[in-house]
């Protein structure tokens, strides 16, 4: 039987201030098939931002970084398909943005990114980092009730998408 | 029956036209020959010396473009240059273009010397609601900005600069910012999660410690401020150096740049993503900010720059009357009319490419050729991905990365070295954003 993946994924600030940026990335999302457990709006604190990117702590762009994402409200979803990992990472295309637009310029990141740091989106490179990560944004999910209870719904697709509030619920179609 | 073939009947018919044609315009009253040279000849009357023709083009979702007929039409992007009211309607002085959004500035002695359209999910095209309350996020089509301005009788907007989510009005009466602040880039008190769509608030900035404003820059996130004796003044985002303080945090209150520059009389500042440039009266050129695409080469294989530095690589090129910096290219403009660019991307000299020395662009390819041997590059500008170059003879050549169609060359494709784009006026003022282009034109007569 076939086990589905979670990832988190961020939709970063400087996308969230474009209506019609955030509508694209969204049907991106949606037209690759994967689904949307939970999604919220928040502003990232700084303390979240730089837990959040410890792993960078002595690389030069950190500041950048930590920075960046405080600068405004950013989207956060749990997304869930068998592969969420690697095709959530192959749909954003490459990190640096001034290279993505050549290289692979239908990817997010060819397509809405700005620069290097204004990259539009942000995804887990690996299932222990997905598990931390969504632990530490979305402290009221429980990773493991959710592979034991809710997984085998949304391997049926037996859900409901709620557009208004971008997320999948478990419900009869 | 007796049916006429269509082809004999077209035939007929053009028969026809040319008699008529031979014949010449049938007049009631005939001139005489002998008096018509003393009839008077009618000019056609030249334009008001100050009318602007405005052209926009590049993407038309966002409401940057100020073209009602194309949202109504749901057009993404428009490859062609399109005339837009604003410079029917009012004497167009200077024009601004960021993310999504455009502002034009127009001569007028009320309050409202700026309109703006597009994106304004941070108030940085003044605050407009449908009802109280409702604060519009997004507009189509060009709105007045109200500026509170001590006598707006008499003063005049000089010049507007847009960021990612910010602007820039420079006035007689100092510069008034508003929009985005989240890195202190308009110059007051970052306030943590403050509602930007809602605040409705223009900052002014008289003056920088008693010395006169006379040029304002804004780059992606972060503002610059050329006082009358040369300085060089910043604020906002400094996470690559690009504020030139010798720090990499946010700066609210405006500080001023010191490095290399700080004996220097600098005389104009470009800056469109995280690298900054500047030149001084003797044309050398400096820079700070993100060096990742070796916008400088740093002796230790550095990215980010936070002090000033004179970019010694273009002396041999003599001097330099302009510059512009995109995302990760630079380009220079010599007094000989002579273009140099360097950095990553398509750079007018071919396919992707990344050098890090300057190359020049040919002038063949910039308009100098055997009808027009005289035609010279007479400025430069570009957006984060494209870039733009305006001739004395009024031409526009643009080439670089053709998102959303910002080009104006009327198709999608990247463009590998510099074409001229078809525009109906004398091109004075380019204004490149990032997927969207404006225009300023002199008409022909």
């Amino acid at each position: 039987m076939t086990v589905m993946q979670l990832t988190l994924a961020i939709i970063k600030p400087h996308i969230i201030k474009n209506p019609f940026s955030l509508d694209g990335i969204r049907n991106h999302i949606i037209s690759s098939k994967f689904k949307i457990i939970k999604s919220k709006r928040k502003y990232i604190t700084l303390k979240e931002a730089e837990h959040f990117y410890e792993e960078h702590k002595h690389k030069f762009f950190y500041n950048r970084l930590v920075t960046f994402m405080t600068s405004g409200e950013s989207d956060l979803y749990i997304l869930a398909k068998e592969n969420a990992i690697k095709d959530w990472r192959a749909l954003m295309g490459p990190t640096k943005v001034y290279k993505a637009q050549f290289e692979a310029s239908n990817s997010i990141r060819g397509k809405y990114g700005l620069t290097d740091t204004r990259n539009a989106t942000h995804g887990s490179d690996s299932p222990e980092t997905a598990k931390r990560e969504i632990e530490l944004f979305f402290p009221e999910f429980d990773y493991e009730k959710w592979f034991r209870d809710e997984q085998f719904q949304f391997l049926k697709n037996d859900i409901k998408f709620d557009k208004e509030n971008f997320v999948h619920t478990i419900g009869n179609n | 029956m007796n049916r006429i073939n269509p082809i004999q009947q077209f035939h007929k018919h053009i028969h026809h036209l040319n008699k008529q044609f031979l014949r010449g315009v049938k007049r009631k009253y005939p001139i005489n020959p002998k008096k018509a040279d003393e009839l008077p000849v009618f000019q056609y009357s030249p334009s008001k010396d100050t009318y602007k023709r405005v052209f926009t083009w590049g993407n038309a979702q966002t409401g940057a473009l100020g073209l009602k007929g194309l949202i109504d039409k749901e057009v993404l992007s428009l490859r062609y240059p399109k005339r837009m009211y604003v410079g029917e309607r009012f004497e167009v002085l200077s024009a601004a273009a960021g993310f999504g959004f455009s502002i034009f500035a127009i001569y007028s002695e009320t309050n409202v010397k700026l309109y703006g359209t597009g994106l304004n999910t941070d108030c940085q095209i003044g605050y407009h609601e449908v009802r109280n309350g409702h604060p519009l996020e997004v507009i189509f089509y060009p709105q007045p900005i109200h500026l509170p301005f001590r006598d707006p009788e008499h003063s005049k907007v000089l010049k507007v600069v847009a960021g990612r989510a910010h602007t820039l009005v420079l006035t007689e009466e100092g510069v008034f910012t508003m929009g985005n602040n989240s890195y202190g880039q308009c110059g007051r008190k970052i306030i943590e999660n403050e509602d930007y769509l809602r605040s409705n608030f223009v900052n002014h900035i008289p003056d920088i410690d008693g010395s006169k404003i006379c040029d304002i820059e804004a780059g992606q996130d972060h503002s610059l401020f050329l006082t009358e004796d040369g300085s060089v003044y910043s604020c906002g985002w400094g996470a690559d150096g690009q504020t030139g303080l010798g720090h990499y945090n946010n700066t609210e209150e405006l500080a001023k740049v010191r490095g290399d520059i700080e004996n220097e009389k600098i005389v104009k500042l470009a800056s469109r993503s995280d690298f900054v440039m500047a030149i001084n009266e003797k044309g050398d050129a400096f820079g700070w900010g993100n060096t990742e695409y070796g916008q400088i080469t740093l002796p230790n294989n550095d990215q980010q720059l936070s002090n000033p530095t004179h970019i010694a690589m273009l002396n041999p090129i003599g001097k330099i009357k302009s510059v512009a910096s995109g995302g990760s290219f630079c380009l220079a403009l010599n007094e000989k009319g002579e273009v140099y660019v360097w950095g990553y991307g398509l750079l007018g000299l071919g396919p992707v490419q990344l050098t890090k020395k300057p190359l020049k662009i040919p002038e063949t390819l910039l308009g100098t050729n055997d009808f027009q041997p005289t035609c010279k590059v007479k400025d430069i500008t570009c957006g984060l991905y494209h870039a733009a170059a305006v001739t004395n003879f009024g031409d526009l050549f643009t080439w670089g990365r053709n998102k959303d169609c910002c080009l104006g060359l009327g198709n999608e494709k990247d463009q590998h070295f510099p074409l001229k784009v078809s525009l109906g006026g004398h091109v004075t003022n380019v204004y490149c954003g990032i997927d969207h282009t404006i225009a300023l034109c002199d008409p022909f007569i």
